[in-house]
C-alpha cells in the first residue's frame, strides 16, 4: 500500500487525477494551508496541493523570481513554466508571505492560468480580521461560482464541511496511531499518506484510505525506537526527508508543518453560518509565523503536542530564504531550550538534497540527547 | 571673478550650516549636562556616529553650488535638528517613549502626547554617516541565528535590540509592513525587550473601499491599546493640527515636484528624496517639515527663474527605485559630475497621497489609513506587482525620465522576485534599466567602488555616455 501512495506522489498529475478529470471533475491547484481547501471541494472541483516532485533545478524560475526567493516558490513556478501543471483548471494562492505573493504575480504574468486567484488573509486574529476574511471568502465563493458554475448555499457548504471533517477524521484516526508506544507506521509512511490525500480527488482516494486503515490493524508496531521526534516547520512535501531523519533510528511521531497533520487535520467547527465557521477555522488553525501576534500560541502548541506525543526532541526545519520561519526559529529555539526540550534547527532546500549532512546532524542530535 | 564669488558663497553656505549643526549639538549637551551625556553615550554608543554629520554634509555638498548646495545643506541641518529632538525624547521623556516600526507613522503618537522612537532610523541614518556602522549589529543578529539572507535593515535592528542599545520605551507599535523580514523582526524584539506590543494589519487588497474602514479600525484599536498601557491620551484637536500641517507639507512638496518635471531640473537628488524620507516618515505634520519644503521650493524657484540647472550639464534624468544606497549615499553626487546624471524622483518619495480630510475623527483615521497603506514601501512590497510597475511607468512619463536605476538590495526579496518581469517591462517601454547589486546596510556585500563600477559599466555600455571628468 505504501508503494501505491508513493506512486501517487511521483508526478504532478497522478493516475487518480487523470481518472477524475476524465470523469469531468475540475482540478484546482493551491499553494498554502490558508487556502480553505474545503471550498475547493464544492461542485465538481477538487483541490490539488501544489508541489514539485522530483524537481532537479529551477533555472527558468530563477530568471524571474531570482535565486533569493524560497526554493518552494521557485520550484512551483518552474513546473508551471515547464507545463507540468497544464492539467489544472485554476490556481488559488494566498498573500501568505512575500514569496507566495510574488509567485502569484509571476504566475499571472508568465503562466496566465484561466483562473488565478489570490486570497487576502489577515496577519492577526481579531474580530476585525475575521470580518475581513469572511468577506474575502464570500468574494472567493462568488468567483468560484462564476468560473466553475458551482451553486452554493448554506446547506451545500454545511455538507462540504461535513464531508471534509469525515475525510480528515479518517486521516486523523491513522495519525493518532502514532500516539502508541510502538506505532504501526513510520513518520515517512504517514507523511506519504497525508501528501497523497492532498494531491488526489477525495472521492477516489477515500476507498484506498479505508483499506489502508484496516490493514494497519494487522501491522506490527515499530521496535527499538531510538527517540520519538516532532518535526516542526514550513512547507515540506517530500517523505524522503523524513525517511532520512528516521534512518538514524528516530521516529517522527508528530508533524507540525504546513503539510503535516498538526494542526492541519482538525475539524471545522460549525459556529454560526458556514462561511464564518470556515473563516474562523482557517484563520486560527494554521498557526504559521506569518501570524505576527501568535508566537506564544505557536510555542505552547509545540510544547503541548510534544507532551501529548511523548517526544524526546524537536526538529525545526525551514526552507532557506523563508523570512518568517528564518526569524521565528531564533526565539523559538531559545524558548524550547528554556522549556528543557532538546531542539535541532535545520535549514534546507525544498528539493531533498544533502542527505549525508542531514544524517550527520540528526545522528549528532540523537547522541546529544543521550539516545 | 564670478566663479571666485560662487566659491566664496559656497564656502560660506557650508560653514554656516556646519556651525549651526555644532551649535545644536553643543546646546543638547549643555541642556542634558556632560555627566548625563557620558552616561547616555555608554548606553547608546551609536550616538557618537552622529558627530560625523558635518562630514556627511561635506560629502553631499561637494561640487554642488548655489541654491542646490543650500538645499542639500538645509536638509542635513534639518535632519540633525530632528535627531537631537528625538534624542531628547529618549533622555528626558522615557516615561512617554513608544517604539514604533518605520512604517507606523508617528502622527498618532504625537497627538497622544507620546514621544516616538523608530529603531530602524539607526539602520537608515548611521550607514550614511559611517558606511560600516551597522556591521556589528548585523553580525550580532546573525550570530544569534537570524539568517544572513534577511534584509539587513531589520537584521541590524534586531542586532541593536540583542545588544540592548535600543531605548526601552513603554510599548512597541508595529505592523505587517513593509515585508516579512521587517514584520518578523518584531517577534524577536518583543521577546527580547519584553515590551507590550501592538501590531497593525495592512490588508493586501488595500485599494478596495472596505480597506480604509478596516485599517481605520485597526488604528482606533491601537489608540485604545496605547491609552490603556501608556500615559498618552488621544487629543483629536492636536491630531487635526498635525494632519493639517501634513497637508501643507504635501502641497509644498507638490510645488517642488511640479518644478522638477522641467528639463533641466532646478532641484534634484538628496534635496528631493532625503527631505521626503525625513520629513514624511520621521516628522510628518510638523512646522519644521513644512518650512523645509518651502525653503527647497524657494531655492528650486530661484534656479528656475535664473534658468540655472542643478547639474551643470544635465544629460540624463534617473528614477531611483528602492531606498537609496545608504552606505554610498553620495552616489548621485558622483554620477552628476561623472556623467551628468540627475536623480529626479525615487520610489520612496513618490506617492499619490490624498490630503487628509480633517473634518471628523473618522475621516482623519481613514486619511491616515490611506497614507500608510499607500505609502511607498507598503504599496510596492505588500501590494500586487501592478502597483510597482504602474508607478514606475507613471513616474517615468510624468518626470521625463531617461533611465531607471534600481538599488537592487539583495535582501529585498519582494523586489528581487520582480526582477525578471521588470527587465521585460522596461524592454517593452524602451526604458534603459540598471539594477545595482548591493546590500542596503552592509557595505561588505558590495563596497562603494563596486557600486560606482556597476554604474560606470551601465552608463558607458548601455547609455553610451562619455565621462565628463
Amino acid at each position: 500500500m505504501n508503494n501505491y501512495f508513493t506512486s501517487l506522489l511521483e508526478e504532478t498529475e497522478n493516475p487518480l487525477i487523470t481518472e477524475a478529470v476524465d470523469q469531468g471533475y475540475i482540478p484546482v491547484g493551491y499553494t498554502c494551508s490558508y487556502v480553505p481547501d474545503v471550498l475547493l471541494t464544492l461542485g465538481d472541483i477538487f483541490p490539488v496541493r501544489l508541489r514539485a516532485p522530483g524537481i532537479t533545478g529551477t533555472e527558468m524560475a530563477d530568471t524571474y523570481l531570482s535565486s533569493v526567493i524560497c526554493s518552494f516558490s521557485r520550484s512551483i513556478l518552474e513546473y508551471f513554466m515547464d507545463g507540468r501543471y497544464d492539467f489544472l483548471q485554476g490556481t488559488v494562492c494566498t498573500a501568505g508571505c512575500d514569496h507566495l505573493r510574488r509567485l502569484y504575480d509571476n504566475l499571472e504574468y508568465l503562466a496566465k492560468p484561466a483562473f488565478n486567484y489570490i486570497l487576502d488573509v489577515p496577519h492577526r486574529i481579531s474580530e476585525n480580521a475575521l470580518d475581513w476574511f469572511v468577506k474575502e471568502l464570500h468574494t472567493f465563493i462568488e468567483a468560484l461560482s462564476r468560473q466553475y458554475g458551482v451553486s452554493v448555499d448554506d446547506d451545500i457548504l454545511l455538507n462540504a464541511i461535513e464531508a471534509h471533517n469525515a475525510f480528515h477524521g479518517t486521516l486523523r484516526s491513522i495519525g493518532n496511531l502514532r500516539l502508541q508506544d510502538n506505532p504501526p507506521l513510520t513518520g515517512a509512511q504517514f507523511h506519504r499518506l497525508l501528501l497523497a490525500s492532498l494531491v488526489t480527488p477525495r472521492h477516489l482516494f477515500m476507498k484506498e484510505l479505508e483499506t489502508y486503515r484496516q490493514s494497519l490493524n494487522e501491522m506490527k508496531g515499530a521496535r527499538n525506537i531510538r527517540a520519538r521526534l516532532m518535526l516542526v516547520g514550513c512547507q515540506l512535501d517530500d517523505p524522503e526527508y523524513i525517511a532520512t531523519i528516521e534512518s538514524q533510528g528516530g521516529l517522527v511521531v508528530a508533524d507540525r508543518f504546513c503539510t503535516g497533520s498538526l494542526p492541519g487535520l482538525e475539524d471545522i467547527e460549525i459556529t454560526g453560518d458556514p462561511v464564518t465557521s470556515i473563516a474562523r477555522h482557517y484563520l486560527g488553525r494554521t498557526n504559521c509565523p506569518r501570524m505576527m501576534e501568535d508566537f506564544n500560541k505557536r510555542f505552547n502548541y509545540i510544547v503541548d503536542q510534544a507532551k501529548r506525543y511523548r517526544v524526546d526532541g524537536v526538529i525545526i526545519e525551514a526552507v532557506k530564504f523563508c523570512d518568517i520561519w528564518g526569524v521565528e526559529m531564533t526565539p523559538m529555539v531559545s524558548a524550547l531550550r528554556k522549556a528543557s526540550i532538546p531542539v535541532l534547527r535545520l535549514e534546507r532546500e525544498y528539493r531533498h538534497s544533502g542527505e549525508g549532512q542531514l544524517r550527520t546532524r540528526v545522528q549528532a542530535f540523537l547522541e546529544s540527547m543521550g539516545r | 571673478m564670478a566663479s571666485l564669488r560662487f566659491s566664496v558663497i559656497d564656502y560660506y553656505i557650508l560653514t554656516k550650516h556646519r556651525i549651526i549643526n555644532w551649535l545644536n549639538i553643543v546646546k543638547m549637551v549643555l541642556r542634558h549636562g556632560p555627566y548625563d551625556i557620558i552616561r547616555e553615550l555608554r548606553r547608546y554608543p551609536w550616538i557618537l556616529e552622529f558627530l560625523k554629520v558635518n562630514h556627511l554634509m561635506t560629502r553631499l555638498t561637494r561640487g554642488r553650488s548655489g541654491p542646490y548646495r543650500k538645499a542639500v545643506a538645509a536638509v542635513i541641518t534639518d535632519v540633525t535638528r530632528g535627531v537631537i529632538e528625538l534624542l531628547e525624547g529618549i533622555f528626558h521623556h522615557s516615561d512617554m517613549l513608544v517604539i514604533h516600526e518605520d512604517m507606523v507613522p508617528p502622527e498618532i503618537l504625537r497627538a497622544m502626547g507620546l514621544y516616538p522612537w523608530m529603531p530602524e532610523l539607526l539602520g537608515i541614518l548611521l550607514p550614511m554617516l559611517e558606511p560600516g556602522a551597522m556591521e556589528q549589529y548585523i553580525d550580532c543578529a546573525e550570530n544569534e541565528g537570524v539568517p544572513p539572507d534577511i534584509c539587513s535593515l531589520p537584521k541590524a535592528t534586531m542586532g541593536l535590540s540583542l545588544m540592548d542599545v535600543i531605548p526601552r520605551g513603554l510599548a512597541i507599535v508595529t505592523s505587517n509592513l513593509p515585508c516579512d523580514g521587517g514584520m518578523s523582526s518584531y517577534i524577536l524584539m518583543e521577546q527580547r525587550m519584553g515590551l507590550p506590543t501592538f501590531r497593525l494589519d495592512v490588508p493586501f487588497h488595500f485599494k478596495e473601499d472596505r480597506a480604509a474602514d478596516y485599517f481605520a479600525r485597526e488604528l482606533r484599536s491601537m489608540i485604545e491599546w496605547l491609552e490603556a498601557r501608556t500615559p498618552g491620551t488621544m487629543d483629536w484637536q492636536k491630531l487635526r493640527e498635525i494632519c493639517d500641517e501634513r497637508n501643507r507639507m504635501v502641497e509644498r512638496e507638490q510645488e517642488l515636484w511640479e518644478m522638477i518635471r522641467i528639463r533641466p531640473a532646478p532641484m534634484a537628488a538628496e534635496a528631493v528624496y532625503m527631505s521626503h524620507l525625513w520629513s514624511f516618515n520621521v516628522f510628518p505634520g510638523t512646522a519644521s517639515g513644512t518650512r523645509l519644503f518651502e525653503r527647497i521650493s524657494e531655492l528650486a524657484m530661484e534656479n528656475l527663474e535664473k534658468g540655472a540647472q542643478v547639474v551643470p550639464d544635465e544629460k540624463y534624468r534617473a528614477l531611483l527605485w528602492n531606498p537609496p544606497t545608504l552606505h554610498t549615499i553620495d552616489l548621485f553626487n558622483w554620477a552628476e559630475k561623472e556623467y551628468g546624471v540627475s536623480c529626479i524622483m525615487d520610489s520612496m518619495s513618490f506617492n499619490r497621497l490624498p490630503v487628509i480630510d480633517t473634518s471628523t475623527e473618522e475621516s482623519m483615521l481613514k486619511g491616515l489609513a490611506r497614507t500608510i497603506m499607500e505609502g511607498p514601501m507598503a504599496r510596492h512590497t505588500r501590494g500586487p506587482a501592478e502597483n510597482y510597475f504602474d508607478d514606475m511607468y507613471y513616474i517615468s512619463k510624468t518626470f521625463n525620465i531617461d533611465m531607471i536605476w534600481v538599488a537592487g538590495h539583495v535582501g529585498c526579496k519582494n523586489t528581487q522576485a520582480l526582477s525578471g518581469m521588470l527587465r521585460e517591462k522596461c524592454r517593452e517601454w524602451g526604458m534603459p534599466l540598471l539594477i545595482i547589486d548591493y546590500d542596503l546596510s552592509d557595505p561588505r556585500i558590495e563596497p562603494r567602488e563596486g557600486i560606482f563600477s556597476q554604474v560606470a559599466h551601465f552608463m558607458e555600455n548601455i547609455m553610451k555616455a562619455e565621462k565628463l571628468t
